[in-house]
């Protein structure tokens, strides 16, 4: 089974096989991540993070699996939601630039967790 | 399990050259704390301040919050696995400095808000605006990792938390409270007509700045596990998350959370109170799919026919929260869901990042997104610079004579989802 990481940070860009570079925003990535997922790939980590201070981020790292044959419903739905809650709340918040350095290590880390924890489901399966 | 909780009132706070509590004044000795927490090689440098309700002082960016106890009879102290060896919590007799906290603050990242203001409007929406705070700022050497760097800090807090907490030894409670509650098996036969009711408890088990630790073990590593509520209750869970200033759960809140001690008041009069389920907030779907059903699984191994469920953040966790949900209620089982709103600034979007509609019993701690205005403080402990993040939320945030705005995100405790907050739910 082989992934793809989805990202517009320049940190993962550098140091991960597999990155399918965004050239972008966060929002970017999502729009990137909804395309895959509408072709049948597998959304593997949840596009949003788990607080909004999160979605002040300008960067945002994704992973994705294999093509299937069919589409997931529930991969549609859950980036379709993440796009919708993404722009409803920066519509009146803005991306917090003043440090980039932080996010993009903090964004490296939580992709981090998700492959540690993504390869150690693969391996029971 | 039976845990005595020993509240000794704490009516203020000063500095001095011992630690003791008299007549409800606890007197830290500064010099005596910075000198154990210097033992860690990481710790560059310590500064302390106190902070006291109505002191026109701003705390930030807050990353914990703990509250001193001492256990007095009783297997361990503190927080077993993590800052003391690893001993079975939950049983014996806890004095606890009722009123103090031990705040600290340090800033990992940039981008930490938590804001604890002790006046004015900010202290409404804050539970620690109430508490006599012992403020400890920790600087580490240079070069170090994030993550070491975040476990430093977390160390200092607790270890901070257990010596002051000795100043309760010898003191007389004001108030003592007691918790008891034998097997599953022993309780269903005291109260066969009862309800049966488990408590799911998630926590934020992401990465660096979004994990939580069970007994030391980071909650990442976990499939949900089982807790008798006395444990947590006696400090074997803590918070390594810094972000989600309003909805992350302290390691104060844990001590003292709120849905435990309500759900244990109401054990054996209105409720079988079963247990805690403690269950991570995972990122991957697969995780979440994985959580749920384990999560499901142990609800109705242990013959739960409801089930209270309440969140640790917005966002990804919010799938979790209504997937156990209806994974729970498919299961015949009756499921309120305990979280807060992120609904905008006029309270009408849709409140949570996702929808169920078996989710038909949820309690709203609050709307994140509301706008409070947060005056100039006369003292500022920590980051000045962490100001201009809160501030820089949107454009004019800050105004001439430096008056806020900020959303509830940034406060300290504002939206618990666990209940231990100031707001409260009016029904009309």
């Amino acid at each position: 089974m082989s992934t793809q990481i989805i990202s517009n940070n320049p940190t993962v860009k550098e140091e991960f096989q597999n990155v399918v570079f965004v050239e972008g925003g966060f929002l970017d990535v999502l729009i990137k991540v909804r395309d895959l997922v509408y072709t049948g790939h597998e959304l593997i980590n949840h596009p949003l993070g788990a607080s909004i201070r999160i979605m002040f981020s300008p960067y945002r790292s994704i992973m994705v699996g294999d093509k299937t044959t069919s589409n997931n419903q529930y991969f549609m739905e859950t980036i379709e939601n993440s796009i919708i809650n993404y722009k409803k709340h920066m519509e009146v918040r803005l991306v917090d630039n003043d440090n980039n350095e932080d996010y993009r290590y903090i964004d490296k880390d939580l992709l981090m967790s998700a492959i540690r924890e993504h390869e150690m489901i693969k391996n029971l399966n | 399990m039976k845990l005595e909780l020993r509240k000794i009132h704490i009516k203020d706070l000063a500095m001095g050259n011992e630690m003791s509590v008299k007549n409800g004044t606890l007197t830290i000795d500064k010099e005596a704390i910075i000198e154990v927490l210097k033992d860690d090689v990481n710790v560059k440098d310590v500064k302390i301040d106190i902070a006291k309700p109505g002191d026109k002082t701003r705390i930030i960016p807050v990353k914990d919050v703990i509250e001193p106890r001492v256990k007095i009879e009783g297997e361990g102290n503190g927080f077993p696995g993590v800052s003391t060896a690893v001993t079975q919590a939950g049983s014996g007799k806890v004095n606890i400095l009722d009123g103090a906290a031990v705040v600290t603050i340090g800033d990992i990242v940039g981008f930490q808000e938590g804001v604890v203001d002790m006046w004015g409007e900010g202290a409404k929406w804050t539970p620690f605006s109430k508490t006599y705070n012992i403020v400890i700022d920790i600087s580490v050497i240079d070069g170090l990792d994030p993550h070491t760097h975040e476990a430093t800090v977390r160390m200092a807090g607790l270890k901070a938390a257990e010596l002051i907490g000795q100043a309760g030894k010898d003191v007389e409670p004001d108030e003592v409270k007691t918790y008891e509650m034998g097997s599953i098996f022993e309780e269903a036969e005291k109260y066969p007509n009862l309800p049966k009711v488990a408590y799911v408890e998630m926590l934020i088990s992401q990465g660096l700045l979004h994990d939580g630790y069970i007994y030391g073990v980071n909650s990442q590593l976990i499939l949900p596990t089982l807790l008798h509520p006395n444990e947590e209750l006696d400090g074997a869970v803590i918070s390594g998350n810094c972000v989600a200033a309003c909805d992350k759960i302290t390691t104060y809140q844990h001590q003292n959370n709120s849905s435990i001690l309500d759900l244990y008041e109401m054990h054996g009069k209105e409720i079988n109170f079963l247990g805690v389920i403690l269950t991570p907030e995972l990122t991957t779907l697969a995780g979440k799919f994985r959580t749920c059903d384990y999560t499901a699984k142990l609800c109705k191994s242990l013959g739960a026919e409801g089930v209270i469920v309440s969140e640790e953040g917005y966002g990804n966790p919010d799938s979790d929260l209504l997937m156990i949900c209806k994974r729970l209620e498919e299961s015949g089982i009756k499921t309120v869901l305990i979280t807060d709103e992120c609904s905008g600034r006029d309270g009408m979007s849709q409140p949570l990042a996702d929808t169920t509609k078996e989710a038909i019993a949820v309690i709203s701690t609050g709307n994140v997104s509301h706008v409070v205005k947060l005056d100039k403080a006369d003292k500022v402990l920590g980051n000045q610079a962490a100001i201009a993040t809160l501030a820089g939320g949107w454009e004019g945030s800050i105004d001439e004579n430096g008056v806020l705005s900020c959303e509830l995100n940034a406060v300290i405790g504002a939206t618990s989802e666990i209940g231990y907050h100031n707001l409260t739910v009016e029904l009309y």
